[in-house]
């Protein structure tokens, strides 16, 4: 036997080693994120943001006397300028600014969490049915997204507020933030709808939407099993990035007056300290400006770090 | 034609699409049986209709463009193409299976191996999760995987071609199909795990009982493993007979051109011997038959330049399209 043709002998050592452990986009994705060191810190922000939203529910289900859902104690005369008791100040009632900010953010955070869940059941499944279906279905869903869209945000987000502001559907009366939240959900889909419409529309023709449907996949399951879930990541940088906006929409809404009332939000915050600014009254401007500033720019840092770590073909680095 | 031993009949199919520029039409009046257990191959170059006539038997012709105008799919006892959508879905995956050609790209590149072989086998079988898993697990090991306890928790993008078409042919025997269409299944593979996976479908077949369509443009493929061949020219059937006599005898010319233009070890020859012109585009078919103006003798025949020849069995089981083939009535 000539030496070339014995082959070779693996000892058993080589034959029994464990092939590296596999990692999924999202695996990878997240590992990637851990690397940057700013997007850690920024989801930190977030998460405290979240905490802090999840802990003033908390606080006001079981009613605990914290300091921020006791917003309305009058914790000093008007108008007190920041010190170390009260660390923004006071405002025209004597309330304190910081439990006033420090409430906003249960308010911010819920609107825009309940704004994107109605934005993404109406975006996602319109998106994808459209791309899906193509056709009189497309045309229709796009015919519907461009006129929508067609019309300047603010007006229509207006529109979509008065009209829906102290109506009654199903015996539930649409108040402050109910009415602020399906407003913004309401007029905000478009974007998704055309991204994971173009993002369907990619997929649906790749090989393995046809072997699931030689298999014997309906068109319901070759949608919600095979194809969001290889366009979902797009859909959660989107909505990092989405979110800052819902968040700034409630603020706008609340400084024009139509959003919550009752209770202090960001917007309704800037709206009091307009007329303050004028006396030299700083301190409600900066600590809403800052409570939505730090939250906007952790979600911007965050969602960049995502996308680039998420989306495959923007492997830089 | 009556139906003993055959698993699916195709009679007068015909398939177009409606393109910006017009009708092209993709399959025309195709007929071929596949008896139970055999292995029937399709050949043909690319863009001759093969890959949609396969797509048109698992009705999963691309609409609204493409459609099946015309003709009968008989599969068994029943009529393919006059089953409701939901009966079809029954049907694909349970009956009838399908291999694609790039196994890159036709696994769903979020799910593990396992969890696409399991979806698979539950669509189908009243089977529950874990059961389904097991299988899964089982039927890696059936289509030569090893390592299968590990593999079946992996993702595409961590297994080469090969096994990914190992895993794509898993799925499809998984609910033990009668009949399996391996749209070109070894096209992307490099030669020696072509051999493999042709051997694998040779075991699962020998197994199963199963049918398989066979879809290719190599002849060699065709010589080792078929038992019928079709061949298809611009969306015709040129020429159907069992493939021993295929390469023994051609009748058609354009068959016998292909044969010509294979390189061969026992005959020496300089220059390999080619089919002058090219394939005819789908929307600008030239009149009566397909193949005449690169066929040595319809080139300049009156005949054969103005009237189609229709496929007609010219010996037992053997049937050819050509007005010059011997045996062929004008």
């Amino acid at each position: 036997m000539l030496w070339w043709t014995r082959g070779f002998h693996l000892n058993d050592t080589v034959k029994n080693r464990a092939l590296p452990k596999g990692r999924s986009l999202w695996q990878d994705g997240l590992r990637r994120l851990g690397r940057r060191r700013v997007a850690k810190v920024c989801f930190v922000v977030i998460v405290l943001y979240f905490l802090l939203a999840g802990f003033i529910y908390l606080a006001e289900f079981f009613n605990w006397q914290v300091g921020p859902i006791r917003w309305q104690e009058e914790v000093s005369s008007s108008y007190e300028p920041p010190s170390l008791q009260n660390v923004f100040g006071t405002d025209i009632f004597g309330q304190s600014v910081l439990r006033k900010m420090l409430y906003g953010a249960k308010i911010s955070i819920t609107v825009a969490l309940c704004a994107s869940f109605v934005s993404l059941s109406i975006g996602v499944p319109l998106g994808a049915a459209a791309g899906y279906f193509r056709g009189a279905v497309d045309e229709i869903i796009v015919w519907i997204y461009s006129t929508l869209s067609s019309i300047p945000y603010i007006l229509l987000i207006l529109a979509f507020a008065i009209v829906l502001r102290d109506k009654t559907f199903f015996g539930y009366k649409l108040t402050g933030i109910t009415t602020v939240y399906l407003a913004i959900g309401l007029t905000s889909w478009v974007g998704i709808c055309r991204l994971i419409r173009g993002e369907v529309i990619k997929h649906k023709n790749r090989e393995y939407v046809l072997a699931a449907k030689s298999y014997g996949c309906s068109n319901g399951r070759i949608i919600f099993k095979h194809l969001l879930p290889n366009v979902f990541h797009l859909v959660i940088i989107d909505f990092s990035l989405r979110f800052v906006s819902f968040i700034h929409a409630e603020v706008i809404l609340s400084f024009l007056g139509l959003g919550e009332a009752t209770r202090p939000s960001w917007g309704a915050m800037i709206n009091d300290a307009r007329i303050e600014l004028s006396r030299g009254v700083w301190w409600q401007m900066t600590a809403a400006t800052a409570a939505i500033f730090l939250i906007s720019l952790a979600l911007n840092i965050f969602g960049d770090a995502l996308r680039d770590s998420l989306d495959p073909k923007l492997k830089v680095q | 034609m009556d139906n003993d031993g055959k698993l699916l009949s195709v009679k007068n199919v015909s398939v177009q699409f409606s393109t910006e520029d017009g009708i092209a039409q993709a399959v025309g009046d195709v007929s071929f049986s596949i008896k139970k257990g055999k292995t029937f191959a399709l050949v043909g170059e690319s863009g001759c209709g093969k890959s949609v006539t396969a797509l048109s038997i698992m009705r999963l012709i691309p609409a609204p463009a493409g459609r099946i105008v015309s003709g009968r799919i008989t599969f068994g006892e029943t009529n393919l193409l006059g089953l409701s959508e939901k009966r079809m879905r029954a049907i694909r995956g349970s009956k009838i299976a399908m291999i694609f050609q790039e196994p890159m790209t036709s696994l769903n590149p979020v799910y593990t191996a396992g969890n696409q072989i399991a979806e698979a086998i539950m669509l189908h079988q009243k089977k529950n999760a874990a059961q389904a898993w097991s299988d899964a697990v089982e039927m890696l090991q059936k289509v030569g995987i090893s390592d299968p306890q590990q593999r079946v928790g992996e993702y595409p993008h961590q297994m080469s071609g090969g096994m990914r078409q190992r895993v794509m042919t898993a799925m499809a025997v998984s609910c033990e199909p009668e009949l399996l269409i391996a749209d070109e299944p070894t096209t992307a593979l490099d030669v020696t795990i072509q051999a493999q996976i042709l051997d694998l479908l040779d075991d699962l077949q020998r197994q199963n009982g199963m049918s398989i369509l066979l879809i290719t443009h190599d002849l060699g493929i065709v010589a080792e493993r078929a038992d019928e061949v079709a061949v298809m020219y611009a969306s015709r059937i040129a020429e159907v007979a069992d493939s021993q006599r295929l390469f023994e005898n051609p009748l058609h010319p354009y068959t016998q051109g292909l044969l010509r233009s294979l390189p061969r070890l026992d005959f020496s020859a300089k220059r390999l011997q080619t089919i002058p012109g090219t394939v005819p585009d789908p929307l600008h078919f030239p009149s009566g038959c397909k193949f005449h103006p690169r066929c040595p003798i319809g080139h300049n025949d009156k005949w054969c330049q103005t009237v189609e020849p229709k496929l007609k069995e010219v010996q037992p089981g053997r049937c050819v399209a050509c007005w010059y083939a011997p045996g062929y009535e004008k």
